[in-house]
């Protein structure tokens, strides 16, 4: 294809590309999100396109790869057009059925259809499913129109058309002012006004500067940046070029944390794409606008989400943080003005400028406009991704979209924000999701992970998972954040293990608010937030430890042991064979035991019995 | 030509020269803020977090470290209130319970009213503080050590754990750590760690610790700027 | 250590420091950890102190100082996949191959290592073996895969019987 030299290029393109869309036939569209990538989608679309070969049908019938739909606890995912009917839970050797059934024969296969748990019915289409029913996915909606490593799809939908419209009718100022008036806060956790900062970078003194793209994704349980990234990276690379034209900057970088390949690859083609048509290099579009992006790995570290240490290692270095006392938009990458945002921040970016701010601004709260994408997992029926607008309860997402808690357990809590959040107890999810309400609970929306809990969840253990996770990603440079994670955790661990003492949880208090007001960064900053919601919600379980010596939920394994009923053993063996610690003995046929000794209190032998002989004390 | 600002420090206006830090103004009017890290003519990088301040700004007050703020026109800093003194306590409890067979640190720690350790004591010998490293690299150029590994793994070592050749053999990392500081009475016993009272710079004399720099003793536990 | 091998990693790259990381991503991929002799290359060819280089090495999880086994087995650790079981699966992976997250078998042939999240979260917990992601893992499933790339001489030493069923 050749270069897109101006906007009527672009144009043009745009008609053909959407005609030929128009003459499409019949579009199998196969979710390869990281859920269904996890589940097995490659082996589905290699499936599909043999057998369609093998039918003759590949000039009639298209296959799409596209990013997330969504429902990952379905997946793999295959969605059929015209018609929008949804396949769930689709295996390689489903799809000879599928396509002379649904494609050829234009019958459903019914057991690929998604059934409803409520009323045992199945559900045609993709709108039908209870699960995105009370979503609004403006974002997600997009992935199943594009597939995810190409351009022209991207274009044939209307890509880039608002960079071609805002070049063309809008200043730099206009677009600043049209960002601000929108209200989008960031989205990766800071939820800053993007407006504000992007009016500081334009401001600052200098001529190179700099804008970057966050996909540093470190927070464990949050894959919707993975989602956008790999789904839709073209719609990113737009966002980042209305921002270059409106802070003045003429390099970009999207920066991947190095555990996401595939997303790094997704990038580097978009990126690579989009320079071949002149969407990127010199004078886009005929216009004065001169930017191109460079994509850069991560090498492996939590912190590198933190912006000063991400600008460090994207100079090669290590990945420690700087004291900000000079903001990021006046000394940033190589000490110039930069501009960082998250992924889902920039996604957001075309839209608005396409629609409005007023069309942006119109949903959400006062404090959090537009909508949200967030990673429902843990122990809840529908886990996936979900879009809502900004203010949904924490009810409606948990409950009336996730569905509620796994083999009918009870929900206890949900963690929101990452290791930077806060555990928030059933009592508090008619709690609006907005940036400032639960930050005042004590959590954070934060980037957008959201896990759920049951009563099969400690919660001493969960802030001892945490601190864990922190204290292997400090960087280690300042005290309080060092060793005061280290403290913290020897305390909890002691509480877990017997040893706790009612003292220690004023000093967990005190340590606490010292990490968060000394600490250099938002690392240390934050690391003392699932330590303290978790004292402050469910105090109940600490004293639990402390006083009784117990773990209610039956997880601290000092606290707990392991026997088997010998009333419901079958002698089976079947535990005896799983244990790995080779702690379970016992004759065939004959009621087996335990060695205490050897036993590590696992849970793997539970696992495994089929008679429910093993009990928890 | 040097350029001057005036800023307010605990409501004394001082004049001082711009590009300094809060720090480095303070210490040479006699307002005494403890530090670790901070080393003359060494670049500074806020790691023991001893030297906060609050920023006054709009009514709210940040908490920052004076050696890495630079001074700027009608600041307001305040380096001794009530809450500062609370979490600069807290710091230098964390200090003293990582590294208490130092008599640097037990300096800073009474110098910074610690009063009891509510952690069980570890015998560390580094802190963590890089003047070490600062000074190798900066003041003497050798680069033959460095910060390795991450968190709670960070050390200071050379490349590969092997001193190199072009390392300068010239002391200077050695000399100017807390923790060689002459150690009260020497090692303490495993087991036995504590914060002694036999640190002549325990003030038992006075129960007030001074705001204002009086020269003091402490001063040379913790190599303190005034001192030189 | 071949030079012509770490010269393509340096090329391109000479006089600039800012490359290190890309740099060090390249030599891990090239020989599965980081060896003394690239970085003391690398810290010619970009410029970049030694001790700089090593502190780098030695800063990211993506960079191994030692040789890795035969075969790479992540297990996650991440939050979703810690409250769906994952600690069970790092007791099945150290019972079963006797070796602490971080370490190699004393075969050579399986290098264990636990990270903090893998970005699959709504299948979890997720274990990936040589780059193949493997979905809602359960104890018994690890033990069957690890057990599938072993040698069918090599007996699983630590239940001592070559497993059944």
């Amino acid at each position: 294809m050749a270069k897109l030299a101006t906007i009527e290029d672009l144009a043009n393109l745009q008609g053909s590309l959407a005609a030929e869309r128009e003459r499409d036939g019949t579009t199998v569209i196969v979710c390869g999100g990281p859920g269904c990538h996890a589940s097995g989608c490659c082996a589905v679309a290699d499936a599909l396109r043999e057998q369609l070969h093998k039918e003759g049908l590949t000039e009639t019938v298209r296959v799409r790869v596209t990013g997330c739909h969504g429902f990952c606890e379905q997946g793999p995912i295959i969605l059929i057009e015209p018609g929008s009917i949804f396949y769930c839970h689709v295996e390689p050797a489903d799809v000879a059925e599928i396509v002379s059934s649904t494609i050829c024969g234009g019958e459903l296969v019914e057991r690929l259809l998604y059934m409803e748990p409520a009323s045992g019915s199945r559900v045609r289409t993709e709108s039908e499913v209870p699960f995105y029913r009370l979503q609004d996915r403006t974002l997600l909606a997009l992935h199943p129109k594009i597939d995810s490593s190409s351009i022209t799809d991207y274009i044939a939908v209307g890509g880039y058309s608002t960079l071609a419209k805002v070049l063309r009718d809008c200043s730099p100022e206009e677009v600043i002012r049209e960002i601000a008036g929108s209200g989008l806060r960031g989205r990766g956790g800071g939820g800053f006004p993007t407006g504000r900062k992007w009016a500081s970078c334009r401001a600052a003194p200098g001529d190179e500067k700099y804008v970057i793209c966050n996909a540093d994704e470190g927070d464990p349980g949050a894959y919707m940046d993975r989602s956008l990234l790999e789904g839709n990276p073209h719609l990113v690379v737009e966002g980042m070029l209305i921002g270059a034209w409106a802070i003045g900057a003429e390099q970009g970088y999207i920066y991947v944390r190095n555990e996401y390949p595939l997303a790094v690859e997704h990038a580097r083609t978009a990126v690579e794409q989009a320079r071949e048509l002149g969407l990127l290099g010199e004078n886009i579009l005929g216009s004065d606008l001169c930017f191109d992006v460079e994509v850069a790995r991560g090498g492996g570290a939590f912190v590198c989400g933190e912006s000063t240490a991400l600008m460090a290692s994207l100079e090669g270095k290590v990945g420690e943080p700087r004291p900000k006392d000079v903001h990021t938009v006046e000394e940033g990458l190589w000490n110039k003005p930069s501009t960082l945002n998250n992924v889902e921040t920039w996604a957001n970016v075309p839209l608005i400028m396409q629609h409005g701010a007023a069309w942006f601004s119109q949903r959400g709260t006062k404090g959090s406009k537009g909508t949200k994408i967030f990673a429902l997992t843990g122990r809840i029926k529908n886990t996936g991704l979900v879009e809502v607008e900004m203010g949904t309860t924490l009810r409606t997402i948990i409950h009336d979209i996730g569905g509620g808690g796994r083999d009918g357990a009870t929900i206890k809590a949900v963690q929101t924000g990452g290791p930077s959040g806060g555990c928030l107890p059933a009592g508090k999810f008619d709690l609006p999701v907005d940036f400032d309400t639960l930050a005042q609970a004590g959590s954070m929306v934060g980037s957008g992970g959201m896990v759920v809990m049951d009563e099969s969840t400690c919660m001493v253990d969960v802030a001892r998972y945490f601190l864990k996770f922190l204290q292997d990603e400090s960087c280690g440079k300042c005290v309080p954040c060092r060793i005061g994670i280290d403290r913290m955790l020897e305390i909890v661990t002691d509480i877990t293990e017997g040893r706790g003492r009612p003292e220690q949880l004023d000093l967990l208090q005190e340590l606490g608010e010292t990490m968060r007001e000394t600490s250099l960064c938002a690392l240390g900053k934050t690391a003392a937030n699932p330590v303290l919601s978790t004292l402050h919600y469910f105090r109940e379980e600490y004293e639990a430890h402390i006083a009784g010596g117990r773990c209610p939920a039956g997880v601290c394994r000092a606290l707990i042991e392991y026997v088997i009923d010998e009333e419901k053993c079958t002698g089976c063996g079947a535990c005896a064979r799983a244990c790995p610690w080779d702690a379970i003995e016992g004759e065939e046929k004959k009621t087996h035991a335990i060695n205490a000794e050897a036993c590590r209190r696992c849970g793997i032998c539970a696992a495994e019995c089929a008679f429910n002989a093993l009990l928890v004390r | 030509m040097l350029q001057y600002v005036t800023l307010s420090i605990d409501g004394a206006q001082v004049k001082a020269v711009k590009g300094s830090s809060v720090l480095d103004v303070a210490v040479e009017y006699g307002i005494c803020i403890p530090h670790l890290c901070h080393f003359p003519s060494l670049s500074d990088f806020g790691a023991c977090r001893l030297c906060i301040v609050e920023l006054v700004r709009n009514g709210r007050a940040k908490v920052t470290t004076s050696c890495t703020l630079l001074v700027q026109d009608d600041m307001v800093v305040r380096t001794n209130t009530e809450k500062i003194r609370k979490l600069r306590r807290n710091i230098a409890e964390l200090l003293v319970a990582q590294a208490p067979n130092s008599r640097a640190i037990q300096d800073i720690a009474v110098r910074c009213g610690v009063r009891e350790v509510r952690y069980p004591f570890r015998n560390e010998n580094c802190v963590l503080c890089g003047r070490c490293v600062r000074l190798c690299t900066e003041m003497w150029s050798a680069r033959a050590i460095g910060f390795v590994g991450r968190g709670k793994a960070r050390h200071v070592d050379f490349p590969f754990g092997v001193r190199p050749d072009f390392c300068k053999r010239c002391q200077a990392c050695v000399q100017h750590c807390p923790m060689t500081i002459t150690p009260c009475d020497g090692p303490m016993e495993r087991g036995e760690e504590r914060l002694c009272g036999k640190c002549e710079s325990q003030l038992q004399v006075t129960e007030k610790i001074p705001d204002a720099c009086v020269l003091c003793d402490l001063g040379q536990g913790f190599n303190c700027a005034r001192h030189g | 250590m071949s030079t012509t091998s770490l010269e393509a990693v340096v090329r391109g790259r000479r006089s600039q420091p800012q490359q290190l990381i890309e740099a060090l991503q390249d030599v891990q991929e090239l020989f599965g950890y980081v060896p003394q002799e690239s970085m003391i290359t690398l810290s010619k060819e970009l410029g970049v102190p030694l001790i700089e280089v090593y502190r780098v090495a030695s800063f990211y999880k993506a960079f191994s100082l030692q040789p890795r086994g035969k075969h790479l087995l992540t297990v996650c650790m991440g939050t979703a996949c810690h409250v769906r079981g994952a600690g069970r699966l790092a007791d099945q992976v150290t019972g079963q191959l006797g070796v602490a997250p971080g370490d190699t078998t004393s075969d050579g042939l399986f290098t264990v290592e636990c990270v903090n999240c893998l970005g699959a979260c709504a299948l979890g917990p997720v274990v990936v073996l040589d780059g193949v992601y493997h979905d809602q893992m359960t104890p018994r499933k690890l033990r069957k895969l690890i057990e599938s790339v072993r040698t069918p001489e090599v007996k699983d030493t630590a239940n001592g019987e070559a497993c059944h069923d």
